[in-house]
C-alpha cells in the first residue's frame, strides 16, 4: 500500500436531505433542512388544541365563558389536520387538564363569592357510638356461623333424601318389573321401540274383529315423594283405547210391541255398579278385563248388525244406533242393545230410573256371548293345515267337493251355518214360548179348582227345546185317576203334545190353542174319571164316549160321555161333560120306582117292572161334596143298594 | 293325435285372479331347531304339523317355446286326501319396489287319477321329488320349511334319498291380485326370520 497514489474517497450520507428536483443533466437540487426553530413550529402546528374526545367539552360550551376561550379558538381554526398523530400530546393534554381546572375553580370561585346561587355551610358530624359498633359486629357474626352451619345441615339433609328417594325409586322399578312379570302372565304383551304394547283382542282365540285391541303398559314409577302415596298404589299402570273405556254390556229384552217407535235406538244406559274388584288382584287386571268385555260386547253387537242387515227375513230387523229390534212373534219385539257407560258422571246421572230388571233376558245375554265364543272355537277349529302343503288355507271337506263330486245339496249344507242373530232369535222365542206355555197353565190351574191341573218343568233343558208334564186330576182321586198326562214339548215355533197313548198332536205358538186344548182334556177327564170309579165301585160300564155326536155343539173341543149301570142294575148314571157347557147327570130309575110312569094296561106282568124307567136329572149344584168325582162316588153310593 | 293348443297366457283361476306371493331361502340341518323354535313362537297358536308330499312336475310342449307346466302334489302321509294340481305362472318381472316374488297361481283339488288324466292330455312328465318337513301358518301367511328327496324308483317314495344337507325355507301368501300390501306383510315377517335364515325372491329362471 506504500507504492500507490492516495486515492480520495468522498463519504456522504445518502438522501440526507430531501431531493427537490432532479434538473435534466442529471443535478439534484435539494430542500434546505429546517432549522431548529422552524422545525419546532412545524410540530406545533400539527398540534391540534380544540379536538378532544371528552364530553365536557361541550359543557363548558355551553358555558357563557367565551373570554376564556379567545386564543384557543385560533389554534383550532389552524389546526384541522393530523388528529391522530401527537407528538407533544402529553404536553397538550395537560395543558388542556390544567385549562378545565382552572375553569372549574374559577366558576366554583365566582359562585362562592356571590352567594347569589349557593351558600356554603358547615356539616355538623354525628360520631357513631363505638359500643353500638361492637354489638352489630357480634350479630352479624353470629348470624354468619349459624347460617353455614344450617348450610351444612341441609346439604347433609339432602344427600339423605336423595338416597332415600333413590332406594324407593330401585324398590319401585323392581315393583315394576315384578308386575311386569304378573301381566305377562295373563296378557300378550310386546315391545314397540320404547313402548310396552299389549294385546285385548280376542283375535288369537278366533275373532275376525277388526279392532286393533291393543292397550300400553306405562311405568308408574314417578310420584311426588312428598304427597303420601295412595293405598292402591301400582308401578305399573295400563291405559286402554279410549273406546274400550268404561263399562259395556248387551241387554236383551222382549216387549209387548209398542205402537210408537220413535224412541227406536235411544235405550239409555242405567247405572249399573262396577263389579267390587276382588282383593289380591292389581287394578289393571280389573280394568283390562273391563275393556275386554267392553272389546266383546262391541263385537257381538257389530256381528249382530251385520247379520240383521244381511238376512233376509218376511219382516225385516231393525238396527237403530245401538239397537237391534226383530220380531219373533207377531206383536212382539225383541230388542237387542248395545250399551255403552264411560266412567264419567254425566252420563250415568242422565239415566232413566225407571228400568224394570225383569225386562232383562239375562239367559239370552249370557247367551249371546256362549254363541260368540263358540263361534271364535269355529273360525280357530276350521283352520286346518292343508295336505298336500302346497294347496291353499281351506276347509277341508271344501277341497273334497271337486274330487269327489258332491252335489248342491251336500254343498250346502257344508256352508249353511247359522249366524248369530238367527240363533239368538230362535232361543228368543223359545223362552218366550216357555214362560207363556208356564202362564197358560198356571192361569188355568188357579182358574180352574176341578179338576186339578199339576205340570212338571223338566230341569234340563235345550236352548231350543224344553218339556212339561202336565197332570189333570181330581182332588183325593189321584191314585185311581190317572187317566191324562201330558208331554208338552216346547220348541222354537211349537209346541209338541204327547198324550199317554202315544198320539201326537202340534199346536202353534198361539196361547189361545193350548188353553182350549186343555180345556177339552180337562172336560175329558171328569168323564174319564167315572169311569175309573165305577170299576172301582163295582159298576159297569153300559157306553163310553170321547167325543159325542149329539146334543149342543160345543165351542172347544167336544163334549165326552158315559153310562154306567149299578151293579144290580136298577139304576143307570149318564153323564155327560163339555169343555164349555159343563157337566149334566141324569139317572135312571127302575119302571117300578118312578111314579111318573102310568100304569100301562098292556104290560101288566110282574117282569116289566125290571124295565128301564125314565132319566131325571141331578141337581149337581145342589149335591153335597167338594169336587165332581166325589159327587160322583156319592150318588153312586146312594144308589147302590146295601 | 294332434296336442292341443297350447297358451302361455296367464290362466285365472274361477273368477277371481290369486296371485301368490313369496319369499325363499334356505338352511342347513345343524339350524333346523333353531328356526323351528323361533317359528313355533312366531307363527298362530296351533300345534305345527308334518307333512310329506310327492310332487310331479308335468311338462306340455306345444308350438310355443316355452312349455306348460303343471304340478301335481299328493300327500303321502294322509290317505284320502285329494290331490293338489298347481300352475304356477312367470314371475312378474320389473318393479323392484315389490318386496316379494308374485307370480300367477291357479290350485285345484282333484282325485288320484290325476297322472293318467294328464297324460291323456299329453302331458309328460318332467321330474318327481318328495318333499317332506314342516308346516306353519300366520294369518294368512304359509311358512313351509321342507326337505326335498330325490326320486330313485319313479313314482313311489321309497328310496328316496335326500337332495341336500339343508331344508328349504318358504313364505307364502295367495292374495287376489292388487293386493300389495300383502308383499309388505311377508317382508315384515321374513325380517323377523332374518338372524336365522335370509328369505329372498329369488327367480328360478336365473339360477337355470
Amino acid at each position: 500500500m506504500s507504492g500507490g497514489p492516495a486515492v480520495q474517497i468522498s463519504i456522504e450520507s445518502s438522501a440526507e436531505k430531501q431531493i427537490q428536483e432532479v434538473g435534466l443533466d442529471g443535478s439534484e437540487t435539494y430542500v434546505q433542512p429546517l432549522s431548529m426553530s422552524q422545525n419546532l413550529a412545524r410540530l406545533a402546528q400539527r398540534i391540534d388544541f380544540g379536538q378532544d374526545s371528552d364530553e365536557e367539552e361541550n359543557g363548558e360550551r355551553s358555558l357563557p365563558r367565551e373570554n376564556d376561550w379567545g386564543d384557543q379558538d385560533e389554534e383550532e381554526g389552524l389546526v384541522k389536520f393530523q388528529p391522530s398523530l401527537w407528538p407533544w400530546d402529553s404536553v397538550r393534554n395537560h395543558l388542556r387538564g390544567t385549562l378545565t381546572e382552572m375553569c372549574v375553580l374559577h366558576d366554583v370561585l365566582t359562585l362562592v363569592k356571590d352567594k347569589r346561587y349557593m351558600h356554603l355551610d358547615p356539616v355538623s358530624q354525628e360520631s357513631i357510638a363505638p359500643k353500638q359498633s361492637q354489638h352489630g359486629l357480634l350479630l352479624v357474626s353470629k348470624r354468619k356461623s349459624l347460617f353455614s352451619a344450617a348450610q351444612i345441615l341441609l346439604k347433609g339433609g339432602e344427600r339423605l333424601s336423595k338416597s332415600v328417594a333413590e332406594n324407593q325409586e330401585n324398590k319401585r322399578q323392581r315393583d315394576f318389573n315384578s308386575e311386569l312379570l304378573r301381566l305377562r302372565q295373563h296378557w300378550k304383551l310386546r315391545k314397540l321401540g320404547d313402548k310396552i304394547l299389549g294385546d285385548l283382542s280376542y283375535r288369537s282365540a278366533g275373532s275376525l274383529f277388526p279392532h286393533q285391541g291393543t292397550f300400553e303398559v306405562i311405568k308408574n314409577t314417578d310420584i311426588d315423594l312428598d304427597k303420601k302415596i295412595p293405598e292402591d298404589y301400582c308401578p305399573l299402570d295400563v291405559q286402554i283405547p279410549s273406546d274400550l273405556e268404561g263399562s259395556a254390556y248387551l241387554k236383551v229384552s222382549i216387549q209387548k210391541q209398542s205402537s210408537d217407535i220413535g224412541d227406536l235406538g235411544t235405550v239409555n244406559l242405567f247405572k249399573r255398579p262396577l263389579p267390587k274388584t276382588k282383593p289380591g288382584t292389581p287394578h289393571w287386571q280389573s280394568k283390562l278385563e273391563a275393556a275386554q268385555n267392553v272389546l266383546l260386547c262391541k263385537e257381538i253387537f257389530a256381528q249382530l248388525s251385520r247379520e240383521a242387515v244381511q238376512i233376509k227375513s218376511q219382516i225385516p230387523h231393525i238396527v237403530v244406533k245401538n239397537q237391534i229390534i226383530s220380531q219373533p212373534f207377531p206383536g212382539l219385539q225383541l230388542s237387542i242393545s248395545f250399551c255403552h257407560s264411560t266412567n264419567d258422571k254425566k252420563s250415568q246421572k242422565s239415566s232413566s230410573d225407571k228400568m224394570n230388571p225383569e225386562d232383562h233376558l239375562y239367559v239370552l245375554e249370557h247367551n249371546l256371548h256362549q254363541l260368540i265364543r263358540e263361534f271364535h272355537k269355529q273360525t280357530l277349529s276350521n283352520i286346518v293345515m292343508p295336505h298336500p302343503a302346497s294347496a291353499p288355507f281351506g276347509h277341508k271337506r271344501m277341497r273334497l267337493a271337486g274330487p269327489q263330486a258332491f252335489d248342491r245339496n251336500e254343498i250346502n249344507t257344508m256352508q249353511q251355518s247359522e249366524g248369530l242373530l238367527e240363533k239368538i232369535i230362535k232361543q228368543a222365542k223359545h223362552i218366550f214360548l216357555r214362560s207363556r206355555t208356564a202362564r197358560t197353565i198356571d192361569s188355568l190351574a188357579s182358574r180352574i179348582e176341578d179338576p186339578q191341573i199339576q205340570a212338571h218343568w223338566s230341569s234340563i233343558n235345550d236352548v231350543y227345546e224344553s218339556s212339561v208334564k202336565v197332570l189333570i186330576t181330581s182332588q183325593g182321586y189321584e191314585q185311581i185317576c190317572k187317566s191324562i198326562q201330558l208331554q208338552l214339548n216346547i220348541g222354537v215355533d211349537q209346541i209338541r203334545v204327547v198324550h199317554r197313548d202315544g198320539r201326537v198332536i202340534t199346536l202353534s205358538h198361539q196361547e189361545q190353542e193350548l188353553q182350549d186344548f186343555l180345556l177339552s182334556q180337562m172336560s175329558q177327564h171328569q168323564v174319564l174319571a167315572v169311569q175309573q170309579l165305577a170299576k172301582v165301585m163295582g159298576w159297569h160300564v153300559l157306553s163310553f164316549s170321547n167325543h159325542v155326536g149329539l146334543g149342543p155343539v160345543e165351542s172347544i173341543g167336544n163334549a165326552s160321555s158315559i153310562t154306567v149301570a149299578s151293579p144290580n142294575g136298577d139304576y143307570t148314571v149318564s153323564v155327560r161333560n163339555g169343555p164349555e157347557s159343563g157337566s149334566k147327570v141324569m139317572v135312571q130309575f127302575p119302571r117300578c120306582q118312578s111314579k111318573e110312569v102310568p100304569k100301562s094296561d098292556v104290560l101288566q106282568d110282574n117282569k116289566w117292572t125290571h124295565l128301564r124307567g125314565p132319566f131325571k136329572e141331578v141337581q149337581w149344584n145342589k149335591m153335597e161334596g167338594r169336587n165332581f168325582v166325589y159327587k160322583m162316588e156319592l150318588l153312586m153310593a146312594a144308589l147302590t143298594p146295601c | 293325435m294332434e296336442a292341443p293348443p297350447v297358451t302361455t297366457m296367464p290362466v285365472s283361476g274361477g273368477t277371481i285372479n290369486m296371485m301368490e306371493y313369496l319369499l325363499q331361502g334356505s338352511i342347513l340341518d345343524q339350524g333346523l331347531e333353531g328356526l323351528l323354535h323361533r317359528l313355533r313362537g312366531l307363527c298362530d297358536n296351533m300345534e305345527p304339523e308334518t307333512f310329506a308330499d310327492h310332487e310331479s312336475v308335468y311338462l306340455l310342449k306345444g308350438q310355443q317355446a316355452s312349455p306348460f307346466v303343471l304340478r301335481a302334489r299328493r300327500p303321502l302321509d294322509r290317505p284320502g286326501a285329494p290331490w293338489h294340481l298347481r300352475y304356477l305362472g312367470q314371475p312378474e318381472a320389473g318393479d323392484r319396489s315389490r318386496h316379494a316374488l308374485v307370480r300367477n297361481c291357479v290350485d285345484i283339488a282333484t282325485s288320484e287319477v290325476l297322472p293318467e288324466f294328464l297324460q291323456e292330455m299329453g302331458f309328460r312328465m318332467d321330474h318327481e321329488f318328495i318333499a317332506k318337513g314342516h308346516l306353519f301358518r300366520k294369518g294368512v301367511m304359509k311358512i313351509a320349511v321342507y326337505k326335498v328327496f330325490r326320486v330313485l324308483v319313479a313314482g313311489t317314495a321309497e328310496g328316496a334319498e335326500p337332495l341336500s344337507l339343508s331344508y328349504l325355507v318358504e313364505l307364502s301368501v295367495v292374495a287376489p291380485a292388487g293386493q300389495d300390501s300383502v308383499a309388505d306383510e311377508v317382508r315384515s315377517f321374513a325380517e323377523q326370520l332374518r338372524p336365522l335364515v335370509q328369505l329372498e325372491k329369488i327367480d328360478p329362471k336365473r339360477l337355470m
